[in-house]
């Protein structure tokens, strides 16, 4: 996020899009809360009727994969009405005066009818957002997990630039990231494209400074990115070490995902429970869990705070950090004789940049959040807030491209997939904590009702769903909820596996699967279908 | 002396009390674990966390049954010609997964060999997998979950 967490109190016009804020995100939602308290107006882009929309001003029901046209048309429209920050734009960004031009042909009618939502509201949205003195935009996966997600990113800080809502105070483009730790992994350079702290690894400079402090030169080429490299297993990849990933159950096309894990020659699994994944493993290697380990996690602020050891790990479960230092001692490696948490961090701290002001004792107070360039400075609350760290910002000439899979004949339903407040991602948590199992105890298709009668099927009946990928067997839900065509589910159940059904394609640059969208077709199916399904229900 | 004890309830009854952050999302709500003999027996807010100023969410107030849960693993576990895991110790598990990943290197090259880090660890795993693999290897091949 650019801007901290209690900037969300501040915003006059908060934009919300692709993101299930408050079941995702559910304390940050009671923050949007306030301010929508103190008068407030919250537009939210997304399509289905969830929570937040209920809440909001101005809802848009935009069809799922639509981001970027819905973007570039209110962009046209902050154009055509005069609402950019002129100023902002000449003292800060560049490229500005050609994408004045640019967005010309993007009518608020030209999305209408890519998006499904009406020009009209387009318009409202464009002059709400461009005319507030304090803009604030939220978005998640919903904007991420696309073939195009990347160009969404891109299209959103348009917006931003465009009327200078951003180094300000309520401002900014803030992505709610997802996992508790998934800032600190990627600050921790658990990167294919960059050393701890984002210092490319294409940087000669980079490369040269971590053979002085590892003792080994590292390719100056990108490593693949994990979609890749389970591309590539077992023809040039066969071995692989997986920490704390349920990878069979989380990623897309699971069939490839467990047929990849399967063709490697090495697999070895750090993890708390054995999961489907570390089913797959030779050798399984017990981690200590959340509360029986001392280190630290980086929040959606970039916020770096302490995790504290509370309980002993069971058995002879022993945190991650001990295993793979003790591991790559076994293989003969130096630097890597650690005897706590502690020298691991402030190791991380020397070796990166935006940590560099902070240690294991500074870090202790929660005060800081990155970049902390050098002792005694106070951390970066609000970033951008003087000037761009890359010099000026710049405009980017987005375009709007179909998903990877529309509706068609075969397949004429779109499905899009999320999470529900009470499971935690593949659920080998909170599935496993009494109460929570009891809230969701298995996964739904959520279908609106006259879609329902349509396909000839009731509330509560079991459907199957297909895509070109793969098919499955589920319970519907009637809600209105789901726009008609478009279904919902979450990918919490492994014995529900939704991502049998999904990964049509990938971001080109980030390699984020299109999760968020694929091609489906509902039928009822027999009861003799269903029957030994529901026996393998009861005694799970 | 008895002023302490006073002021100081859970302590009477045994009851710990430790400041940590929430382990599911990336809001980052701070935490106060109640722990008696090794078990967390509940999680209260903390009115001064940055993050959420004294809310919670309900799997930040009530999923924490997991790390108590049977289904743990306890042992290190590495399959044999059987097919089947067997429990052994940490020398043996340690030394078969070095073991592997050297024979995959000699049998492939270095860039056969690949690291899927978490973001549900600490960053102290996250900066070790990557050293790891950039250290035993030489190349880039890490990623963590942040694209599924
Ligand atoms: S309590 Fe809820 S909102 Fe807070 S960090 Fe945990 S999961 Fe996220």
């Amino acid at each position: 996020m650019s801007n901290p967490l209690a900037d969300m109190e501040k915003p006059d016009v908060i934009f919300c899009i692709g993101t299930n804020m408050t079941e995702a995100h559910p304390v940050a939602a009671t923050r949007l809360k306030k301010a929508l308290a103190r008068g407030a107006r919250l537009i939210v882009a997304d399509p289905r009727r969830i929570r937040l929309a209920e809440m909001a001003h101005l809802y848009l029901p935009i069809r799922v994969g639509s981001d970027t046209a819905l973007l570039l048309a209110m962009a046209h429209v902050i154009v055509r009405e005069e609402l950019y920050d002129l100023e902002f734009m000449e003292a800060r960004t560049e490229g500005w005066e050609a994408f004045l031009e640019y967005v010309q042909p993007f009518t608020p009618e030209w999305a209408a009818g890519i998006t499904q939502v009406p020009a009209a509201d387009i318009e409202r949205a464009a002059i709400w957002y461009g005319s507030a003195d304090r803009a604030a935009i939220y978005y998640t996966l919903g904007i991420t997990e696309h073939i195009c997600g990347v160009e969404n990113v891109q299209s959103l800080a348009n917006l931003a630039l465009l009327t200078g809502n951003v180094g300000r105070e309520g401002t900014g483009i803030n992505p709610m990231r997802g996992q508790n730790n998934i800032q600190g992994a990627g600050d921790a350079g658990a990167l294919p494209n960059n050393y701890p702290g984002f210092q490319p690894v294409t940087d000669p400079a980079n490369q040269a400074k971590f053979e002085q402090l590892y003792g080994r030169k590292i390719d100056l080429e990108k490593g693949p990115t994990k979609v890749q490299a389970l591309e590539m297993a077992g023809d040039t990849i066969f071995a692989m070490l997986i920490d704390g990933e349920n990878t069979v159950v989380s990623d897309p096309h699971q069939e490839h995902t467990v047929r990849a894990l399967k063709s490697l020659e090495h697999l070895v699994v750090i993890d708390i429970f054995l999961t489907e994944t570390a089913e797959l493993a030779h050798v399984v290697l017990p981690a200590a869990a959340w509360a029986e380990v001392d280190g630290h996690f980086t929040n959606t602020e970039r916020r770096i705070q302490r995790i504290r050891k509370v309980v002993d790990p069971p058995g002879q479960a022993r945190p991650d950090w001990w295993i793979i230092s003790q591991l790559a001692q076994r293989m003969g490696l130096e630097g890597f004789d650690y005897d706590s948490p502690v020298p691991v961090f402030n190791e991380l701290c020397r070796v990166s940049p935006i940590y560099q002001g902070i240690d294991w004792e500074l870090a202790d107070s929660g005060r800081y959040q990155w970049p902390i360039p050098y002792r005694g400075h106070p951390g970066t609350p609000r970033l951008h807030e003087g000037g761009f760290i890359n010099g000026r910002g710049k405009f980017t000439f987005t375009h709007y491209r179909d998903p990877a899979e529309v509706v068609d004949d075969q397949y004429p339903v779109w499905l899009t997939t999320g999470r529900r407040l009470e499971t935690y991602h593949t659920r080998t948590q909170t599935g496993r904590s009494l109460g929570m199992d009891y809230l969701v105890a298995e996964e739904f298709l959520e279908v609106h009702p006259e879609d329902l009668a349509a396909w000839g099927l009731e509330d509560g009946d079991w459907a199957r769903v297909s895509s070109r990928r793969g098919s499955l067997l589920i319970r519907v839900k009637a809600t209105r909820r789901s726009p008609r065509g478009t279904v919902f589910a979450s990918f919490a159940f492994s014995d529900r596996p939704i991502n049998v059904l999904t990964g049509s394609g990938y971001d080109p640059i980030t390699h984020t699967a299109e999760l968020k969208v694929c091609a489906v077709r509902v039928e009822a199916v027999a009861p003799e279908e269903v029957g030994p399904i529901q026996e393998t229900l009861a005694l799970a | 002396m008895q002023t302490k004890t006073l002021a100081d309830p859970l302590s009477r009854h045994g009851i710990r009390k430790v400041r940590t952050i929430c382990g599911y999302c990336g809001v980052g709500c701070a935490v106060d674990v109640l722990a008696r003999d090794n078990r967390i027996v509940a999680i209260h807010p903390a009115w001064d966390g940055p993050a959420n100023q004294g809310a919670l969410c309900i799997k930040g107030q009530f999923a924490y049954d997991y790390v108590h849960h049977p289904d743990r693993l306890t042992h290190p576990l590495v399959r044999g010609r059987d097919g089947r895991f067997h429990r052994v110790s940490w020398d043996e598990a340690l030394d078969a997964a070095a073991e592997g990943f050297l024979r995959v290197q000699a049998k492939y090259g270095r860039h056969a060999i690949y690291g899927v880090a978490s973001g549900r660890t600490p960053s102290e795993a996250n900066y070790l997998m990557q050293k790891f693999i950039r250290v035993a290897f030489g190349t880039n091949h890490i990623d963590n979950c942040s694209r599924a």
